[in-house]
């Protein structure tokens, strides 16, 4: 251990000049990263006019909350809508979280636990899905809908958030259960606890940072998807954020400021989840590297 | 405590045969070690015996009752594990309560027992902390207390001193035989380190190739293997085995090696070298049975050291006899150097022949 830290550390110190071209490397990505997200705050204090000057203002002369009143006063139209999108997305991103987890852990338990004949096929059948891009199963996945006379509902959307987020939940969660020991459960099992048992009190309990780091990442997943909710809805009152936030461009002219308060207020829920969650988060996605 | 039984125990994968047919009796209170290398089958077989992987064949009992079909949870056993599987979530206290939880037991008779476990294994200190807080000595015996607050008919123990330093696992070793005494437990113990079966075990079941070699006492186990894969695998050094040729000459029975020298037998070897199916013999001998010689006397054979390995009271040293490698020792006063010729001479009561064939040890009828 302490071999391998101070070993681990000469490294460290033979490779300063590459130490410092990593730094800087990593500040231009920070910059390419966080500056749009400024420029949306920003733009989303100014007035119309103000957003259009060129040249730009930096930072706005007159900043106004006045996008952001408007996108959450439920008695004019715009912030009716917008309400309503957002709580279309916070039910279906929470209704395929809820989903996935449910489905994905006792799923990614058998994968990690029992042989059974099939098991590599399927795994890599679960995965498989994944390998295609998006796109392709637009248009089956459309006439599906529309058979099973999901079209225009929420259903619809979850079903296919789903069959992406699933098999990722699932395979990252195989990977928190191959790395608790067997042992443990063995232990439960000679202590007495049924395999039900053994599971719920000493496994679940261990893998906890991976149910919630596979929770934000199925929740992300459904509360950015834009494709598919576009395609699946046309009516107003199903409609998502991605879709939703839509209606800021017309034909005539864009509301950049209204536009990038509600991007802003839509970022909200995710950083906030994330926030509150990174303790487990980067706890868990550290988990799988180290082995015990 | 009680009696486990294993009889013609089997665990298959296919044609692969990781327990191959294991009949052994634990008796009562008794302390057997299953040794033997990596892959031989005794982790499997304690496995079998716990009931956490399902047997191909066979029935095992614990105490009175046929446990073949139970489920690990209703065997009555404790079991400490090579890496210990203590809870990492819960601390010492909780670690030690969960068997007694999980039996429903009242919470104020789980705490006297997990007190009492405690102040046995001198860990009261600890109750509070969680595992990863704990040195790998105290892990260790927090993962004794677990299997011993229960009382359970048996123990079963998976290399539990594998993890731990030298100088720990030499201390652990006596706490745990003591472990034993106390509690005239019945404890089967796994491990490959036959020093640790030798010195801990009442008895102890070699094992190679899933086949159970030899059960009995280390000491007659170490006196009489019963095959060359036995005789080799228990004792340190192991013990030497040099394969040559029998014939009679001139009414005695030699050995006779490729290089020509002959080693003649005493009567009582002899008959055992003739039992041999052909005549090739396998001659095995313990380094404290083997004396060297700078000069040829009688009974001697000719070889060349090959390392000397001093120790302080004693040195080891290897010598080629024949094309094998023999493991002797000597005085530390008695000066060896590499390539240098010596002469051995094998005790001839205490000498081991063995059948060139079927590797079995030759015996008289």
């Amino acid at each position: 251990m302490t071999m391998e830290l101070s070993a681990g550390a000469a490294k460290r110190r033979g490779a300063g000049g590459w130490r410092w071209a990593g730094r800087i490397f990593l500040v231009l990505l920070l910059g390419f990263t966080v500056m749009p997200m400024i420029w949306m705050f920003i733009t989303s204090l100014k007035t119309g006019f103000a957003a259009m000057q060129y040249p730009p203002q930096w930072w706005p002369a007159e900043p106004t909350l006045e996008n952001y009143w408007r996108l959450i006063d439920p008695s004019g139209t715009v912030g009716r809508d917008f309400i309503q999108y957002f709580w279309n997305s916070i039910w279906v991103s929470t209704l395929t979280t809820i989903l996935a987890v449910v489905v994905a852990v006792p799923a990614a338990y058998a994968f990690s636990r029992f042989r059974f004949p099939g098991r590599n096929f399927l795994f890599f059948a679960v995965l498989l899905r994944n390998m295609f891009p998006a796109v392709v199963f637009l248009v089956p996945l459309f006439i599906l809908m529309k058979a099973l006379g999901l079209v225009n509902t929420h259903g619809s959307l979850i079903l296919t958030y789903l069959t992406f987020g699933l098999p990722l939940a699932i395979w990252l969660l195989k990977g928190f259960y191959d790395n608790i020991p067997v042992q443990l459960e063995q232990a439960a099992r000679i202590d007495g606890a049924t395999r039900f048992q053994a599971f719920l009190l000493i496994v679940m309990p261990l893998s906890t940072p991976g149910i919630i780091a596979t929770s934000i990442y199925s929740f992300i997943g459904a509360w950015n998807e834009y494709i598919y909710a576009y395609t699946f809805l046309t009516r107003h009152d199903q409609m998502t954020l991605p879709v939703g936030i839509q209606r800021f461009f017309s034909e005539n002219a864009t509301d950049w400021p209204g536009l990038m308060a509600a991007t802003f207020m839509m970022s909200i829920p995710v950083v906030v989840l994330f926030l509150v969650l990174q303790r487990y988060f980067v706890r868990a996605l550290t988990e799988g590297a180290v082995k015990h | 405590m009680a009696q486990v039984i294993l009889k013609d125990v089997v665990k298959n994968y296919g044609d692969v045969y990781a327990v191959n047919h294991v009949s052994l009796t634990v008796e009562d209170g008794e302390f057997v070690a299953l040794v033997g290398p990596s892959g031989c089958g005794k982790t499997t077989t304690l496995n079998l015996v716990a009931g956490l992987i399902p047997m191909s064949g066979g029935t095992i009992s614990i105490g009175d009752r046929d446990v073949s079909d139970l489920d690990p949870k209703d065997r009555d056993i404790a079991m400490v594990f090579q890496n210990y599987a203590l809870y990492p979530q819960k601390s010492v206290y909780k670690n030690l309560a969960f068997p007694l939880q999980m039996r429903k037991l009242p919470k104020d008779e789980i705490d006297k027992r997990v007190q009492a476990a405690a102040k046995t294994l001198d860990i009261v200190h600890l109750l509070e902390r969680k595992p990863r807080e704990l040195s790998g000595g105290q892990q260790q015996r927090v993962a004794l207390g677990r299997a011993l607050v229960r009382e359970p008919r048996a123990f079963l123990m998976d290399e539990p001193l594998s993890n731990l330093d030298a100088k720990l696992r030499v201390q652990m070793r006596s706490e745990i035989k003591r472990f034993h005494q106390d509690l005239n437990a019945t404890i089967i113990y796994v491990t490959h380190d036959q020093l640790e079966a030798v010195t801990m075990a009442d008895k102890m079941a070699v094992m190679n190739g899933g086949f159970l070699q030899q059960y009995d006492s280390p000491a007659n186990v170490f006196a009489n293997p019963v095959n060359m894969f036995v005789a080799s695998f228990v004792g340190s050094p192991a013990m030497s085995l040099i394969p040559l040729t029998a014939s009679s000459k001139d009414g005695r029975v030699v050995l006779q090696s490729p290089e020509g020298w002959e080693l003649p037998l005493s009567d009582a070897n002899g008959r055992k070298a003739l039992s041999a199916k052909s005549s090739k013999v396998v001659l095995g001998g313990r380094h404290s049975t083997i004396k060297v010689h700078k000069a040829q006397v009688p009974g001697s054979v000719p070889g060349k050291v090959y390392t000397v390995e001093p120790t302080g009271d004693i040195t080891f040293a290897q010598v080629f006899v024949s094309g094998a490698v023999v493991n002797v020792s000597v005085a530390p006063s008695f000066q060896l150097r590499p390539d240098e010729p010596v002469f051995i001479e094998f005790d001839q009561d205490r000498l081991h022949l063995f059948d060139g064939e079927t590797e079995m040890a030759l015996k008289l009828e």
